[in-house]
């Protein structure tokens, strides 16, 4: 693609990201007043963002693993773009943290003063130690431009962070492991929200296992579904059909576990963990427009039917279907996040509530925005530059 | 955070927690620190020849990295893991030892594309040809198709007279403007005359004791092996600009960047020169 054009393109994105630059300024210098979250409302749009994200960003954890640690070498054609949208990601999701919180002259406090007792302490500290892990992943891909590698320290630094991965990989799988978990982890003590409150075996409610295993099962089809986007955009064959294949194969199996296991935990729920909090399981699903849509909608459209399609249809079906499928599995995390934070939210709790719908304001919707425009750039300039799909240049010649 | 900072409690919890959160910061940072310590290492021991090559082969396509028996139809399909050098690889041993003279009854001169391939010849997959004189030294040119790509790429520099050449180091250099053009040295040895396009030639090297040669290819596996990397070229002239085509049956020209001036050609000689 032309320079100028490459330009041109980016340009939309850069006024976004001036935007929400401009947004989160705002928010950390006059505090969260700049928000419309208040007590009841205390999780907003921000929390959805990073349990999202965190969330699609684990292909980069799940990548690594099959190929470093299971050695599934095929997987190699989309480790790269895998640890680069981790990158983005978690960066992403920490940079909005930060605003979230707020007071960003202490935020070192979480490090230095950790509250032991919550769940989240485990996972700003995963997910701190995860970004470092990803920074030094990116760091090769980066070193790999032809031009940086002409320079002999960069090009022995290379070298010798590639022989280090492994170990990364590894690293990475633990860490992401607790700190998904973590975040399901939170609804184990959130009583006051029955909605959300799950069960589970000691400290570990059922979303601690629900959460590692959903975003074990959306990191592959957003690999599968960014690859495919930008195949499309750049024109470029970036991978094989069979890697297409066994993403396929990866993205619908582990949906298909999470459907059967959220199904069983959702029936528990409704049969068991809130009529021993003397309420009615199904009350919760009366408030528009919160209906029992919701729960078909995320179970069997975004979970079932794009399982089975991706399972089945891998090696038969269009590559469109399986994008499709693929895109169906990420929705299907982003509504199940949105359930466990704006939805829980909205409801009421106590006799004297009522039910709410919550509006971010324009600085909270920047900020998120921010997020997305600073993935594009950064995922558009690494693969302009840098090597992010090896067998590119292989399949040119077909 | 630590014993003496505010907040911090002698709880099982938290310290079997901040244990674990130390270890993995440790092992981190440790790894980083040992990446650090090694790259310092290959720095100053000289190493940067062998880690350039490897970085270079392992980022080559896979169809570059074709092993050579099956260009001679010993094997049907295999990607060289081995870094093109045959010395130390099991699988080129193993099949030398069944086919021993499956290529010394080779003695035709043939012409892919009208490029000449000399009988006399050993040839490197990064397109140097080379010769054993009578004295036993090594005389190294570059093939006919690497002559054709790189006619107009400027002035050589070449090594000097004395100076230590590696298998897959750097031999020498096309310098063109600001742009550098890598050319693969074949063998191990000791330049002992430099020459040049006009002289037919442009190492001759004294191997000295180390005069292995199995990692080159000869007879019957040039011939496919250079047709294979024309295909390869005429990929990466279709791949690079609108995709052009190399006529079938026809001849390379004698300049070919010349007639191609609108594409990449410092990535297309990259390419085939195994520079990635």
């Amino acid at each position: 693609m032309p320079f100028g054009k490459f330009v041109s393109l980016m340009i939309p994105w850069t006024i976004l990201l001036l935007i929400g630059m401009y947004a989160i300024f705002l928010c950390l210098t006059k505090g969260l007043n700049q928000t419309n979250m208040d007590n009841r409302f205390a999780f907003g749009v921000w929390i959805f963002l990073d349990l999202s994200v965190i969330a699609l960003g684990a292909g980069a954890f799940f990548t690594g693993f099959l190929v470093y640690i299971m050695k599934r070498d095929e997987l190699r054609a989309v480790i790269n773009s895998a640890v680069v949208l981790g990158f983005i990601c978690y960066s992403g999701a920490i940079l909005i943290l930060m605003v979230d919180v707020g007071q960003p002259l202490r935020a070192w406090f979480t490090f230095w003063h950790p509250n032991i007792h919550s769940m989240l302490t485990e996972v700003t500290f995963c997910i701190t130690c995860y970004l470092a892990v990803l920074s030094v992943e990116y760091a090769p891909l980066v070193l790999k431009n032809k031009k940086l590698k002409e320079i002999p320290a960069f090009l022995a630094m290379e070298y010798e962070l590639h022989r280090i991965m492994p170990v990364l990989a590894g690293v990475g799988t633990f860490l992401s492991f607790f700190h998904q978990g973590s975040l399901g982890g939170l609804f184990g003590v959130l009583q006051a929200h029955p909605f959300a409150f799950r069960e589970g075996l000691a400290i570990w409610p059922t979303t601690f296992f629900l959460f590692i295993i959903s975003a074990a099962a959306a990191g592959p089809s957003f690999i599968l579904l960014t690859t495919w986007i930008v195949s499309r955009i750049s024109r470029k064959r970036l991978v094989s059909e069979s890697v297409y294949t066994l993403l396929a194969r990866i993205s619908g199996s582990i949906p298909l576990v999470y459907v059967l296991l959220k199904s069983i935990d959702t029936f528990t729920w409704l049969n068991r963990t809130v009529p021993q909090m003397g309420l009615s399981g199904m009350s919760f699903f009366l408030w528009a427009p919160f209906n029992i849509w919701i729960l078909f909608v995320e179970i069997i459209v975004f979970g079932l039917i794009p399982s089975l399609l991706l399972i089945f249809g891998g090696g038969r079906l269009r590559a469109g279907w399986l994008v499709a499928s693929a895109a169906l599995v990420c929705c299907g995390i982003l509504l199940n996040r949105f359930v466990m934070t704006i939805q829980t939210l909205s409801l009421p709790t106590m006799a004297f509530d009522r039910f709410m719908l919550y509006t971010p304001s324009w600085q909270e919707i920047s900020a998120f925005l921010f997020v997305v425009a600073y993935g594009v750039i950064i995922y558009s300039l690494s693969f302009r530059y840098l090597r992010l799909f090896p067998q590119e240049t292989e399949l040119d010649r077909n | 955070m630590l014993p003496w900072i505010y907040g911090f409690t002698w709880q099982t919890g938290n310290v079997i927690f901040l244990s674990i959160f130390y270890c993995v910061v440790a092992v981190i940072f440790g790894s980083f620190g040992i990446a650090v310590i090694r790259a310092y290492r290959d720095l100053t021991s000289g190493r940067l020849n062998e880690i350039r090559w490897h970085v270079d082969f392992d980022d080559l396509p896979e169809f570059a990295k074709t092993c050579r028996h099956v260009f001679s139809g010993e094997i049907e399909y295999q990607v060289c893991r081995n870094g093109f050098d045959c010395r130390s690889c099991k699988t080129h041993s193993g099949i030398i030892g069944v086919h021993m003279g499956a290529n010394a009854s080779y003695t035709g001169n043939e012409s892919p594309s009208g490029l000449t391939i000399q009988s006399d010849c050993m040839y490197h997959r990064g397109h140097t040809w080379v010769h054993r004189e009578s004295d036993r030294t090594l005389t190294i040119g570059l093939d006919p198709l690497a002559e054709r790509l790189l006619w107009s790429r400027g002035k050589a520099e070449l090594p000097e007279v004395g100076s230590r050449l590696h298998v897959n180091g750097a031999g020498w250099y096309f310098r063109n403007g600001g742009s550098r053009v890598r050319v693969l040295s074949p063998v191990d040895g000791e330049v002992v005359a430099v020459g040049g396009r006009d002289e037919g030639f442009y190492l001759k090297v004294n191997p000295g004791d180390d005069s292995d040669l199995r990692h080159l290819l000869k007879g019957t596996e040039v011939y496919p092996w250079m047709t294979r990397e024309i295909e390869r070229l005429e990929i990466l002239l279709g791949a690079d600009g609108d995709g052009i085509n190399l006529a079938d049956g026809g001849v390379l020209l004698d300049d070919v960047a010349a007639s191609y001036p609108e594409l990449n050609w410092e990535n297309i000689l990259a390419q085939m020169l195994l520079e990635s």
